[in-house]
């Protein structure tokens, strides 16, 4: 019976495995070999190959160099403050307080919320003079009636915030199990040599969750670039160009402009550059642990 | 510590902030879709005056979201069914591999799920065309499929890895086949991380926006894209994308306790034990 099981299980396993690696592999070696050609939708037949042409507009295309510029504003700064919010709420999560348990079963609502909702959600709120924010504005006192999707530092400031909003509950969701699994018996020894709730914060928990944030880290680079919805609802790349990543970018370029064989090239380069910084953290990540 | 004053203000002050913050916006939509249209553009805004459900009888009588909700509900449900179909013996026979084999096959279902999305766009649109499936659910379904699969084997392994051993064993022993201890033992024991799993689904396919975008027209369009058809342009039914995006949060709302309890779950004691 032993030995009869490895073929059943490779027999249960195959059409899956099968059906994702013709699901991805393909599209993906078809997308590449797209990129190094000359192709008109519309006259399919004429395809040409062009070898690097299509990368080498990269380099006299400003609209490209901003999206890339754009693209690594935001993954980075979102991502970094999204593991510092994270940990912050997760910190308060797991006091567990009367009167915050309720949160701990539904804070996570933004992060699994439609992106094209959440894009909507935000619009209504920053709407000039009448949103939410000039609602919170007035019960303190404030008239504020800015456009802040107006301009472009403000624009690209919204977005983080947004993108920030979207990240923080599944990022303190995975640091607050990663808290919860530090015994409390480690609290209570801190407590016994006269430690504070602070310090204990300091010493214990941060320390303890950090090898967890860097994993965490790595998700959410992969992850954070997923509100081109939020961004197509929201500002729609703009104003003149300060919101539109490489993504959005080339999604216009496909969709829009036509030119699907430079999209291609936007979409390898830029798949390529994300996938593989991230692989490459995951490596160095687990290689520290193993030092240790 | 239980004196500690440190412990307490930390916890409120940032619980509160964060619960400002996350939950803000959503709570404005909420109240934006019973307003008044004259209590639209009341300076200082106001939260609701005499809620009206106008905007609801609205947008349900209008034909195409309506029908876009259907598809929505139609696209996810069968998505749920098609993806299980293939992730649960998938999920069940990576459970009973050896350690090593296990966690390649893990790792390799993650690295195909690596790369964004948005590479797939172009050639599931030239390939759906190619096929004339384009402004079709089926298309949807099989691309959502796609990307639900990879979570749904991570997920059910580690479900499968939590039914004893011991009873399948028994099983066998009685004489059952693998498929059959697979689907009369191990998958009612599983049923409820079945059941997470479904829901996950769920909210990943209604979620999904880039391909109902790109691969529908009119007929297929779903409720994640059709309402950019109450998209406020200069202040025009801003109570009507309210109440779509209200209607749209309805199931996700009802699932975030069950998301709550299971996604870091199996994620981190799945990681554990692989």
């Amino acid at each position: 019976m032993a030995s009869s099981r490895p073929k059943v299980s490779s027999a249960l396993v195959t059409p899956a495995i099968a059906f994702l690696c013709l699901a991805t592999v393909v599209p993906i070696a078809a997308v590449i070999a797209l990129s190094f050609g000359d192709f008109n939708i519309a006259f399919p037949e004429k395809t040409r190959f062009i070898r690097l042409y299509n990368y080498a507009r990269f380099l006299s295309d400003g609209r490209f160099i901003n999206a890339a510029l754009v693209t690594f504003i935001l993954v980075v700064v979102p991502v970094v403050l999204q593991l510092l919010c994270g940990l912050a709420l997760a910190i308060a999560l797991k006091e567990n307080l009367v009167g915050t348990r309720w949160m701990r079963a539904s804070f996570l609502l933004p992060s699994i919320i439609p992106p094209a909702v959440g894009g909507i959600v935000w619009k209504l709120f920053l709407i000039p003079g009448v949103g939410g924010l000039s609602y919170l504005a007035s019960l303190f006192g404030h008239n504020f009636e800015a456009d802040l999707l107006g301009s472009k530092t403000s624009a690209l400031i919204s977005v983080i915030i947004v993108s920030i909003w979207f990240g923080v509950p599944i990022v303190a969701l995975l640091l607050l199990s990663s808290l919860d699994s530090i015994p409390d018996e480690i609290y209570e020894a801190a407590n016994l040599d006269g430690a504070s709730w602070a310090q204990a914060q300091c010493h214990i928990s941060i320390p303890l969750v950090l090898p967890a944030m860097g994993a965490v880290a790595v998700f959410q680079a992969l992850e954070v670039l997923g509100i081109f919805p939020v961004i197509f609802v929201l500002t729609g790349g703009g104003p003149a160009g300060a919101t539109e990543p490489l993504n959005f970018y080339a999604f216009l370029t496909a969709f829009t402009y036509l030119d699907l064989d430079y999209s291609a090239a936007i979409l390898v380069a830029f798949t390529t550059t994300i996938v593989g910084v991230c692989f490459w953290s995951i490596r160095q990540i687990s290689a520290t642990r193993v030092g240790r | 510590m239980r004196r500690d004053l440190g412990r307490h203000i930390y916890g409120y002050l940032v619980s509160a902030a964060f619960a400002l913050f996350l939950f803000s916006p959503i709570l404005w939509t909420l109240s934006t879709s019973l307003k008044q249209p004259t209590e639209m553009f009341h300076w200082p805004p106001v939260i609701v005056g005499e809620p009206s459900a106008q905007h609801y009888t609205a947008i349900i009588a209008d034909k195409d979201f309506s029908s876009a909700l259907i598809n929505s509900i139609v696209v996810s449900c069968s998505t749920i069914i098609l993806t299980m179909a293939l992730s649960i013996p998938a999920a069940f026979g990576i459970s009973h591999l050896q350690k090593t084999a296990m966690r390649r096959l893990l790792t390799l279902v993650l690295a195909l799920r690596a790369a964004p999305a948005m590479i797939y766009i172009i050639p599931y649109f030239l390939f759906f065309r190619q096929v004339h499936l384009v402004d079709t659910k089926i298309a949807l379904i099989i691309v959502n499929t796609m990307f639900a699969v990879p979570l749904a084997i991570w997920y059910l392994s580690a479900f499968f890895d939590q039914v004893p051993r011991e009873i399948e064993e028994a099983a066998m022993i009685d004489g059952a086949s693998t498929l059959q201890t697979m689907t009369l033992i191990s998958i009612p024991i599983a049923k409820s991380g079945i059941m997470a799993t479904a829901i996950l689904i769920f909210i990943g396919s209604w979620n999904e926006f880039l391909f109902a975008l790109t691969l529908t027209r009119d007929d297929a369009k779903t409720a994640a894209v059709a309402i950019l058809n109450f998209m406020p342009f200069e202040g025009t039914d801003w109570g009507k994308a309210a109440a779509a995006c209200v209607l749209m949060l309805v199931p996700i709302v009802v699932f975030v306790p069950f998301v709550e309890k299971y996604v870091a779950g199996p994620t981190t004691t799945g990681s554990v034990k692989g």
